[in-house]
């Protein structure tokens, strides 16, 4: 993974302490058990040592213990509240704080994304977005839970249907993200990727037009030839 | 068992008119030989479990394989996930309880035997009914079916029923099993047996029958309301009427955290058995033990919803899941400090039984590293159903199910039969189950960390950089069954013509070793007074103390605390 917006900064960050505090566990636990195997094997006369009270022991170790696992706590929560924090929209982006973020509907359904865009267009499986620009995903689902992942550019959040989840980003860099759906949702669960193409504004607004342009043509194709009596 | 008879026993029909003896097998209520049905049961879905595991990972061996079908993985997935949750763990964990417990706490035989004989016909219903499904159609959900993908719009087969109606069936016979056992460790403990003297293992199944009487009844209430919804019309996790999808998680979600822990629960209350007896002392702090494992089972199920961290649930909530799992390091880590320390100063017998209580450990810590990164919410945002979580969870649980199910098997296979495992082949097979686990599941870290590959699908797409992680992985699950399908075959092999036990051949502190190998139906033909921790050894010292038959003065008890 490599982080493009900066949310997944914060997140990227915290995922290197998160390996770090687990390989102290995994090391101290491994090495305590390796050490205490070599040194207490049966040897020949060796008798076991009695049991002797250890309060005060069992007291220091609950305490480190518990501060460790303050520690991971309070710095879990530190950088979790960081990558919430909706990115700030950069001097080309097309919203600013005053007017809100840009907000796309993206749904997911057994087995596409479709995003709709704030003029009425839409898109399925390829999402468009300004670079440098905050976005607000509103995830819906029409059917079972989907799960929607572009690692580069934010955490997971669930599409359930029923309720509305939200997933803001920045791209820092004009290119295409791929990702993929992260719950099962059926058969072709597998296969149901998306990607996020970020292009520069001017690009987006031209895309934005062209798509509404072509779906209205496409529409009115087919008003016309229901009209015409040529499709039942 | 002894050819003389007994006064007390009353000798039922005419001899030599025994009934056959998978008769008397099918139609007892005695705990030892319902235990036995479990474990034996248990380790064959042990076996089947491995298969299914085999096939996924063959098709997952290389990238876009069509070696099975998309309805074909996700059947294996589901029968996967319910044969070794429902079929290999719990019922392993609960058939040692089962037939171990009540011997070690000195008692004759279970409370409600009759509860406990319906609560093993209902598991084995229960699996009937899960592979029955097979020969029509299995299950196509996942190894926990998220709503709403399992109402009837979605799966229109009768799958997700026989699912609904083998896991169902597997936990209303746990949770009868488990007042079983509570009623027996409350009331049936040898004179002298105080809470405070109870073996580990045995209040270990204290605290799992006690968290299974908890999260049963919530996954049956859940699978309830999936079978309205299914066959009667209902609408709890239906969408769009007024149901709520979200439910099933949060129900679900308890069962399957509470079940985790009590894996874990049973694994160390074996482990500390074993480290305690193949190190030749007592362990060093009981009391911090026994409390931990309470722990474990409390904030353990609190913690459902690290589950649920992509859903759309509150903030609040996610920190409040993410501050009960990240508790759980003070239990988990003060019982491994003192399984350690207990090892330290002790005298260790290398034998089978040590050797995967080790490796249980090593294998769990992993396991609850990995899961410690897991629950820092933002972390799990981007790690959460990535293959990482796949081994971080196979880590945990098949370090307590497998080493740590392993290592109680080799530790009272030869109470329950008499005669000990062998020990070559144990050692061959730990040592390939334990390259084989790393094999299986370290590529599948980087895969999921690095490349966020995500769990449950039934194909990858080259180019993704996961295909030589893949590719390992597969290796490694091959490695790794061969090592587990050694101890099944070692198990089998012993039971007839392993060398004989006698009655306490680890020299353990507890009853069950007072009783003969294997024990009569009735355990005991006298109960010795409980008069510290360790009666065994009491009764030891007693024996050598009359056979030396000097006036030396018998070694000192330990203080009646």
């Amino acid at each position: 993974m490599a982080p493009h917006s900066p949310g997944t900064d914060q997140i990227d960050t915290l995922l290197l302490i998160g390996f770090l505090a687990a390989a102290i566990v995994v090391v101290a636990v491994n090495v305590a058990l390796v050490a205490a195997v070599r040194r207490n094997r049966a040897r020949r006369g060796a008798e076991p040592r009695p049991v002797a009270p250890d309060r005060r022991r069992q007291l220091r170790v609950g305490t480190v213990l518990t501060v460790f696992a303050a520690v991971v706590f309070v710095v879990s929560v530190v950088f979790t509240d960081r990558a919430r924090e909706a990115p700030v929209t950069g001097p080309a982006g097309l919203a600013s704080e005053k007017s809100g973020l840009l907000t796309i509907k993206a749904t997911g359904q057994q087995w596409l994304w479709r995003y709709d865009y704030p003029n009425g267009s839409f898109s399925y499986y390829k999402l468009v977005v300004p670079v440098d620009t905050a976005v607000k995903l509103e995830l819906l689902s029409t059917d079972v839970v989907h799960t929607w992942d572009v690692p580069d550019l934010s955490g997971k959040r669930d599409a359930v249907p029923g309720k509305t989840n939200k997933v803001v980003f920045s791209a820092d860099e004009e290119g295409v993200y791929e990702g993929q759906s992260a719950s099962l949702s059926g058969q072709a669960y597998a296969a149901m990727r998306t990607a996020v193409e970020v292009v520069s504004p001017e690009a987006y607004e031209a895309f934005l037009k062209q798509q509404k342009a072509d779906i209205d043509a496409a529409q009115d194709r087919v008003v016309g030839l229901i009209e015409n009596g040529e499709v039942p | 068992m002894s050819d003389t008879p007994r006064p007390e026993l009353v000798v039922e029909g005419l001899p030599g008119r025994r009934r056959p003896r998978w008769v008397e097998l099918a139609t007892s209520a005695d705990h030892k030989d319902l235990g036995r049905i479990l474990v034996c049961g248990a380790l064959g879905f042990l076996f089947i479990a491995l298969l299914e595991m085999l096939l996924m990972r063959l098709q997952l061996a290389i990238p876009e394989n069509t070696f099975l079908s998309p309805v074909a993985f996700n059947r294996m997935l589901s029968l996967y996930g319910a044969t070794a949750i429902f079929l290999f763990a719990l019922p392993l964990a609960l058939g040692l309880f089962y037939y171990a417990a009540p011997l070690q706490i000195g008692a004759r035989g279970t409370a409600l035997p009759r509860l406990g004989q319906i609560g093993v016909g209902l598991w084995v219903a229960g699996a009937t009914a899960l592979y029955a499904g097979f020969l029509f159609t299995p299950s196509e959900a996942g190894v926990n079916p998220l709503a709403p993908l399992t109402e009837l719009a979605f799966l229109s087969n009768n799958g997700v029923d026989a699912w609904a109606t083998a896991t169902g069936l597997a936990t209303l016979g746990f949770v009868f099993l488990a007042i079983d056992l509570l009623t027996t460790l409350r009331v049936l403990r040898a004179p002298g047996m105080a809470w405070r003297r109870v073996p580990v293992f045995a209040w270990a199944a204290t605290v799992a029958s006690w968290l299974l009487l908890t999260i049963g009844p919530v996954l049956l209430a859940a699978l309830t309301m999936l079978m309205i919804d299914r066959n009667y019309d209902g609408i709890f996790f239906a969408d769009g009427s007024g149901g709520a999808p979200l439910l099933w998680q949060h129900l679900s979600w308890i069962f399957y955290s509470g079940a985790y822990m009590l894996i874990l629960i049973f694994a160390f209350g074996a482990i500390a058995e074993i480290v305690s007896a193949f190190s030749g002392r007592p362990l060093v702090n009981r009391a911090t033990i026994m409390a931990s494992l309470v722990a474990i089972a409390v904030l353990g199920t609190l913690a459902w919803m690290q589950n649920m961290l992509t859903a759309p649930i509150g903030i609040g909530w996610m920190y409040f899941a993410m501050l009960m799992s990240l508790a759980l390091v003070v239990p988990f880590g003060l019982v491994v400090f003192n399984l350690i320390s207990t090892m330290n100063g002790g005298v260790l017998r290398m034998r089978a039984p040590l050797l995967f209580a080790l490796g249980a450990i090593s294998s769990i810590s992993i396991g609850l590293g990995a899961e410690l990164e897991h629950s820092m919410v933002g972390a799990a945002w981007e790690l959460k159903n990535t293959t990482d979580a796949t081994a971080a969870t196979h880590f945990a649980l098949v370090g307590g199910a497998v080493f740590g199910g392993f290592a109680a098997l080799y530790y009272w296979f030869p109470k329950m039969t008499g005669r000990t495992m062998g020990e070559n082949l144990a050692r061959a097979s730990f040592w390939t189950m334990g390259v084989g686990i790393l094999l299986a599941f370290v590529p599948l870290f980087l895969a999921g960390s690095e490349q966020g590959q995500v769990i449950d699908a039934y194909k990858y797409f080259g180019g993704t950089g996961v295909s030589a992680y893949n590719l390992i992985a597969s290796v490694g699950a091959l490695v790794l069954a061969a090592g587990i399908a050694m101890t099944l075959l070692n198990a089998i092999l012993s039971r007839e013509n392993g060398p004989a036990a006698g009655h306490d051949p680890w020299g353990g502190d507890s009853l069950e070793w007072f009783a003969l190998s294997p024990p009569e139906p009735h355990n005991f033909d006298v109960l010795p007074d409980v008069r510290s921790a360790r009666p065994m050894r009491d009764i030891r010292d007693a024996i050598a103390h009359r056979t030396a038959g000097d006036d030396a003065p018998a070694r000192e008890r330990q203080p009646v605390a």
